[in-house]
C-alpha cells in the first residue's frame, strides 16, 4: 500500500511538472521582455540599446549543439542581410556551463571569434531570460517587432526547413517572417517546430 | 533471466558516479556483459514509422526519440532498458526507439551505440528532416522539438508525452498507469 501511495504521489508530481513545462513562454502577440546580458565583447547588451531597430531576430543558440553549429553560417547571413534593414540578430546562449562545459562564456568568446559573429552573442547568466521566452531548445528563434516601444512576438520557431543542407532549403521561415514585417504584412507562418538540443539546466 | 537483468542494475548504480563529461564508452562496455545480437536500425520516413506504433491492438507503445549526440538521451537509455527488461514479456506492452541522427550514421555511430548500450528493442532511424514541422506536431501537439522525448500511446491515442529526461521511477510509474 505504501508503495502504491508513493507511486501515486510521484505521479502527481510528474504530471504537475509536465503541465507547468508546457504552459510557460510567449505566444504570438505577447510582449517580450528586454534583458541586460553580457556579450562576448564583455559589454552588457539590451534591446533598448538599439535606438533605430524596427525589431529583432532573437536566437537562443549555443556552441555544443550540432543543430546550432549547422546553422551558424546561416545566422551570420541573416544578420548581414537584416541588420541594415532594421532587424538585427541577437544570439543568446541559454545553457548552464556546469551541465554543458562546451557552452562556457570563455568558449562562447572563442567560437564567436572563430566564426566571425557579426551579432552580439550573449550569455543568459543565471538562466533568467530563456524561461520567460519559453525557449526549450537550441536553436530556437523569436522574432519581435517594435510597436509603440514594446517588443511584440511575431514568430516563434525554426530558421528554415533543412538544418542539414542549406542548399536544399524549401521554406525560409525566418526570412519570410521578417520580409513580411518589413512590408507591413502579417507573418503567414507564425509558429514552426524543428528538432533541437534541449536547454541544459541543473536538475 | 536474472543473468540478463543484473548488468543493467550494475549500470544504473555505476552511472551516477561517472561525471557527465565522462560517460565514456569504456565504462559502459565494462559494466555490461555480453553484447546483444547485431543491432538492426531501420531507416524510414514518418509515414512509414507512424503505423508501427499506432496499431489498434490494445498495446501500450513507449516510443523514445533520441540521438547519439544528445547527452541527456544517452544518459536515460539505461533506465529505459532496465524498465523494458521488466515489462517486455507483457504482450500488451512494447518499447521502441527512434533515433533522430543523420541517416548516414545508421550503420555507424547509431549501431555501435545500440550495441554498446545494449539497446535490445525495435530500433528505427527517422529520416524525414525536411518535414519536421509536420511530423513533430503529429507525434504530439505539445512537442516543441527538444529531445529526449517519450510518447506513451495506445490504439493510436496519445496517453502522455514527456519532453524531458525520465528517471527509472518516472518511466515505470507512467507505464504502470497506462498499462
Amino acid at each position: 500500500m505504501k508503495t502504491l501511495q508513493k507511486i501515486a504521489g510521484l505521479l502527481v508530481v510528474t504530471l504537475f511538472a509536465f503541465n507547468t513545462l508546457s504552459a510557460q513562454g510567449y505566444k504570438i502577440g505577447d510582449q517580450a521582455t528586454d534583458f541586460k546580458l553580457k556579450g562576448v565583447d564583455n559589454k552588457m547588451v539590451s534591446l533598448a540599446d538599439y535606438k533605430d531597430a524596427k525589431g529583432f531576430i532573437i536566437i537562443f543558440t549555443c556552441n555544443h549543439c550540432p543543430y546550432s553549429i549547422a546553422y551558424e553560417d546561416r545566422i551570420i547571413a541573416l544578420d548581414k542581410k537584416y541588420s541594415a534593414l532594421g532587424y538585427p540578430v541577437v544570439a543568446i546562449n541559454p545553457n548552464d556551463p556546469a551541465i554543458e562545459p562546451k557552452d562556457s562564456f570563455e568558449l562562447m568568446i572563442k567560437r564567436a571569434k572563430e566564426k566571425g559573429f557579426t551579432f552580439p552573442y550573449l550569455f543568459d547568466d543565471g538562466q533568467k531570460i530563456f524561461p520567460q521566452y519559453g525557449a526549450t531548445k537550441t536553436p530556437h528563434v523569436f522574432i519581435v517587432k517594435r510597436e509603440g516601444g514594446k517588443n511584440i512576438v511575431k514568430y516563434i520557431g525554426a530558421i528554415d526547413d533543412n538544418y542539414k543542407n542549406a542548399g536544399d532549403v524549401s521554406k525560409k521561415y525566418v526570412e519570410d517572417a521578417v520580409d513580411a514585417l518589413l512590408a507591413n504584412r502579417e507573418v503567414e507562418v507564425k509558429n514552426t517546430v524543428a528538432i533541437g538540443c534541449s536547454i541544459k539546466v541543473k536538475k | 533471466m536474472k543473468r540478463f537483468i543484473t548488468p543493467y542494475y550494475a549500470l544504473l548504480f555505476t552511472l551516477p558516479f561517472l561525471t557527465i563529461a565522462t560517460y565514456s564508452q569504456q565504462s559502459i562496455t565494462k559494466a555490461v556483459g555480453n553484447d546483444i545480437a547485431e543491432p538492426v536500425i531501420k531507416v524510414l520516413d514518418y509515414n512509414t514509422l507512424k503505423p508501427v506504433y499506432t496499431k489498434e491492438n490494445d498495446t501500450l507503445y513507449v516510443v523514445n526519440f533520441w540521438a547519439t549526440w544528445c547527452r541527456p538521451c544517452v544518459e536515460e537509455l539505461p533506465h529505459f532498458m532496465a524498465v523494458n527488461e521488466k515489462y517486455r514479456e507483457n504482450n500488451r506492452y512494447k518499447m521502441i526507439l527512434v533515433s533522430l541522427d543523420d541517416a548516414e550514421r545508421a550503420t555507424g555511430a547509431v549501431k555501435s551505440f545500440a550495441k554498446r548500450l545494449k539497446l535490445d528493442v525495435d530500433h528505427y532511424l527517422l529520416d524525414d528532416i525536411k518535414k519536421m514541422n509536420e511530423w513533430i506536431p503529429d507525434v504530439d501537439s505539445l512537442w516543441t522539438g527538444s529531445i529526449p522525448a517519450t510518447l506513451f500511446i495506445k490504439n493510436g491515442k496519445s496517453l502522455q508525452f514527456a519532453e524531458k529526461p525520465l528517471s527509472k521511477e518516472e518511466l515505470e510509474s507512467i507505464i504502470k498507469l497506462h498499462l
